[in-house]
């Protein structure tokens, strides 16, 4: 059993986490859900004992109040911190990690453990990689791999941060098949946070965190059962609320049909307690008409090589005017080459590239048309020693905007999107949520008809990636701008008008979203439907 | 102490530098360092472009010049021509230096009349200028003394600056270089290994697991000393075999005294992983701290004890001082082990060594900044 008692933790002067208390039971799985920087890495750093401390730790009888005291019991904790394949050496071999960890972790090598380290790579299904270095295998295999020797040295205590972050939905359900297994066989606590809610209502206990404290707490069902009397369908109201796509969450009683809420819906029914009530976030409308129906860029069989490998193969894709086009894949299934090709980061090695209905086959063609189209790269690329005024400001003139416009167009973009408090300061200390709305504001400052967006949701929470999506709808409708974004999130697929499926570098599918439910009228979820395409 | 697990650390950190190619650096940056500097840092001057204008054409005269002909020093020219256009032929960079024998040099000179050689040195270097200047100086009063002219009546030589011609920079640089790569490789070796494992986030590994301070420093360090171990050998034959070094003293010294000093290098990195968070940063901090100190305080540009004040205290706290003073023993002198200063000065590094790794693992901690 392990016993949390007033825990806090505390990075420089800012308090990350503060009076932590709650209890885990042997074979119990634990989820810690929350925003981003809500305290959950901090805590599980804590349990860990890889970081200073205040309160007491207790696991089973063994109490410890500091990193050096828990020196004693780190044969009996298995932890995988945040970032894919951040514990494996890139250049080690899958074997040579197993050996390394078995030789750190002074394993009694024996057939028991010969047995054990056999039934744990079958379950993660790398025995037939054993040869491959770490830095050639997928995300998704890479934390498997992470796990494995993670788990390697049977740990009671196993804390793992986002392992499944950024990983496709396959790779995810196989690494919660094996966390499943071992909780049931040997009796291990484990404690897991997730960004996936779906993978979060499977876990025995869950704790929500805000702020650095645990705002609700108990099994998926409780926690959903406690929040439903506060979600509507959508309504107008003039009482305090926040609507987001089809739903309306109200503290105070509305006359309207209840909605079954999700886990995520609980963010959102927290932010209303907090009275962190969502700006409105509204574009105002362009002046000129928008053309519906025009076909902005076309690719014919666009195909990447990187030496023998095939980064995308005979892809065709085509975006729409006023069309949210999403484009959808595993790690690696080739999404990001394909947006910098579109951009002209890379160029093609084989197909043709039309952008308003113009070939584009040197950069000059390019030249000419950067003015329609806008990018948002996987990490927003601003500049960290300026301020987001000053970042807007550099960006503004780079596309000879002049000083009096830019100033007008900042002011509006920073009220519309919902940063005009954060102008004067310097992006590294911002919310990723603030940061991404900033870099969306940042690549339409020239008016674009073309928005491509890599991954931009990725890592950012619950409520801002919503806002976010409900920002890309207003830019559709209210600009008639076009926008290719990528995504791992399946879930967001259904914000999308239509949805390519990449697999290996091929594409495996291309429909509108409510086509894709009516092949598979069994799925409850996009992320069913894309499973059916994996398998 | 577990065995196992220093050896698994050992094995994984092979591996890595074998596949990351970095296992070139401890060879091929000192190597570099000493060729590069030790054939490009000259201080002695050779082949000196002289034109001579023979005003006298005598038997001494005609002496002279062969003698400067027959010295590795000076490049002659013999012509004829007027001062103006030898002097223009300087301004052209055509020739370093000019020599006129007066008319009549040899008469005057046997009388013991005074008369007077006309030298003009290219002094576009200085340092240079002074040292072609008194190689000149040497050749006239060799001559003077051959001829038995009172040289003192009849040219003004300044003896002192003969010594010169006989010290060979490599002797003066080489075994300074020694003590440079020596400190710079190991410490950015090991600033490198550590910094990887925190830029990466691997090194979770050490923080969440029962591996101790010890064995993780003791497995990390052993590896590059291993390495840099082999080099001793390799830098030593270079020395030796390309530079022409003579060794006059123990070489069980110098390799015991290398050992020593790797292990300080090492605690120098140690330090400067301790504080850098990635990897560039360490590079540059461990730079900082070794390259410029242990060339300006190693007594090879200048001596220590000749240096005062600040600059005095500063040669004595850098470790440099301590090891170079051993290896030119080792090469130049060869008292070895008789000499107490040697033993004293091993002793000093050895506690250098120890006092950084002890601080080292105090400051090292198992826990995220």
């Amino acid at each position: 059993m392990l016993e949390v008692k007033n825990l806090a933790v505390s990075h420089k002067k800012k308090i990350a986490i503060k009076n932590l208390n709650f209890q885990v039971n042997d074979g119990e799985i634990l989820g810690f859900i929350g925003a981003d920087g809500a305290g959950k890495s901090s805590s599980l750093n804590a349990i860990a004992g890889v970081i200073k401390f205040d309160g007491e730790i207790i696991y089973n009888g063994f109490s410890y109040k500091s990193p050096k005291e828990v020196q004693k019991v780190k044969q009996n904790i298995g932890y995988m911190p945040q970032g894919i394949g951040l514990v494996l050496y890139k250049t080690l071999t899958i074997k040579e990690h197993l050996d390394f960890f078995t030789d750190i972790r002074d394993i009694k090598i024996d057939k028991a453990f010969l047995d054990y380290k056999k039934h744990l790579l079958s379950m993660a299904g790398l025995e037939r990689f054993l040869d491959r270095r770490a830095g050639d295998l997928s995300g998704g295999m890479m934390q498997k791999l992470s796990l494995v020797c993670t788990m390697l040295h049977r740990p009671k205590l196993l804390i793992l941060d986002e392992p499944t972050t950024g990983v496709d939905p396959l790779s995810r359900i196989e690494l919660w098949e094996i966390l499943k297994q071992s909780a049931k066989e040997f009796n291990t606590i484990s404690i897991i946070s997730t960004a996936y809610m779906g993978e979060a209502s499977k876990m025995d206990n869950i704790l929500l965190f805000d702020e650095g404290e645990i705002i609700a707490r108990g099994s998926s069902k409780q926690l959903i059962d406690e929040i439903k009397p506060f979600v509507y369908d959508k309504i107008e109201t003039d009482k305090k609320h926040i609507t987001i796509s089809d739903t309306t969450y109200c503290l105070e009683n509305l006359e309207n049909h209840h909605q079954e809420p999700t886990l995520e819906s609980l963010f959102f029914v927290n932010a209303l307690k907090k009275d962190r009530l969502l700006p409105k976030l509204q574009i105002s409308k362009s002046k000129e008409s928008i053309d519906k129906n025009i076909v902005v860029m076309k690719a014919t069989k666009i195909t990447k090589k990187f030496g023998d490998f095939y980064a995308n193969k005979d892809v065709d894709c085509e975006l729409k005017s006023g069309e949210i086009l999403g484009l959808l894949g595993a790690n690696g299934a080739g999404k990001t080459t394909f947006i910098k090709m579109l951009l002209g980061l890379l160029p093609l090695d084989g197909g043709e590239l039309e952008l308003f209905d113009k070939k584009i086959k040197s950069s000059e063609d390019r030249n000419k048309l950067k003015s329609q189209i806008g990018y948002v790269s996987q990490h927003f690329a601003l500049y960290d020693d300026m301020t987001v005024k000053e970042n807007m400001m550099f960006f503004a003139s780079i596309h000879k905007i002049d000083a009096k416009k830019s100033a007008q167009l900042i002011d509006s973009y920073s009220k519309e999107l919902g940063f005009e408090r954060y102008l004067d300061e310097m992006p590294k200390s911002l919310p990723l949520g603030i940061n991404q709305r900033f870099s969306l504001a940042v690549s339409i400052l020239h008016e674009p008809k073309v928005l491509f967006l890599d991954e931009p949701t990725s890592g950012v929470d619950a409520i801002a990636r919503a806002q976010f999506w409900e920002l890309l709808k207003e830019l559709k409708e209210k600009r008639g701008i076009s926008i290719l974004i990528t995504t791992h999130y399946m879930s967001e697929a259904e914000f999308c008008d239509r949805v390519v499926l990449l697999k290996d570098g091929q594409k495996i599918a291309d429909d509108e979203v409510e086509n894709f439910y009516k092949k598979f009228p069994n799925a409850n979820s996009f992320e069913e439907i894309f499973l059916e395409y994996y398998r | 102490m577990r065995l196992r697990v220093i050896k698994a650390y050992f094995i994984k950190e092979m591996i890595e530098l074998i596949r990351t190619k970095m296992i070139m650096m401890p060879y091929v940056m000192p190597l570099l360092i000493v060729i590069l500097f030790g054939y490009g840092i000259k201080m002695q001057v050779t082949g000196v472009r002289t034109l001579i204008l023979d005003n006298d054409n005598s038997q001494i005269s005609r002496k002279l010049i062969l003698k400067f002909e027959h010295s590795k020093y000076f490049t002659t020219t013999l012509k004829n021509m007027s001062e103006k256009d030898a002097l223009r032929e300087m301004k052209k960079a055509n020739t370093d230096a000019i020599i006129i024998i007066p008319s009549s040099f040899q008469k005057n000179s046997l009388k013991g009349v005074k008369t007077e050689i006309g030298v003009f040195i290219d002094a576009s270097f200085p340092s240079r200028a002074t040292t072609i200047g008194n190689y000149i100086q040497g050749v006239i009063l060799d001559l003077a003394n051959d001829f038995h002219i009172d040289s003192s009546g009849v040219i003004n030589i300044n003896t002192r600056n003969l010594f010169n011609q006989a010290l060979r920079d490599e002797e003066m640089i080489v075994p300074g270089l020694i003590g440079m790569v020596f400190l710079i490789a190991p410490a950015i070796m090991t600033a490198l290994l550590i910094a990887k494992e925190k830029e990466e986030g691997t090194i979770f590994n050490f923080y969440s697991s029962s591996v101790s301070k010890v064995e993780f420093l003791v497995a990390k360090l052993s590896a590059i000393f291993f390495l840099v171990s082999i080099n001793i050998f390799i830098v030593f034959l270079v020395s030796s075999y390309l530079f022409d070094l003579p060794f006059r003293g123990s070489f069980f010294l110098f390799w015991l005294a290398s050992e020593v000093y790797v292990f300080v290098a090492l605690g120098f990195g140690l330090l400067v992983s301790i504080v850098s968070s990635s990897q560039i940063v360490a590079i540059i901090v461990t730079l900082m701290l070794t390259i410029l100190p242990s060339f300006m305080y190693s007594g090879m540009i200048m001596p220590i004890s000749s240096m005062s004040g600040e600059a005095f205290v500063l040669a004595h706290i850098y470790p440099v001082m301590y090891y170079n003073h051993i290896i030119y023993d080792t090469f130049l002198i060869g008292q070895g082990f008789d000499s107490s200063t040697n033993i004293l000065y091993l002793l000093l590094l050895f506690g250098y060594g120890i006092v950084l790794f002890i601080s080292g693992l105090l400051l090292l901690k198992k826990e995220i900044k």
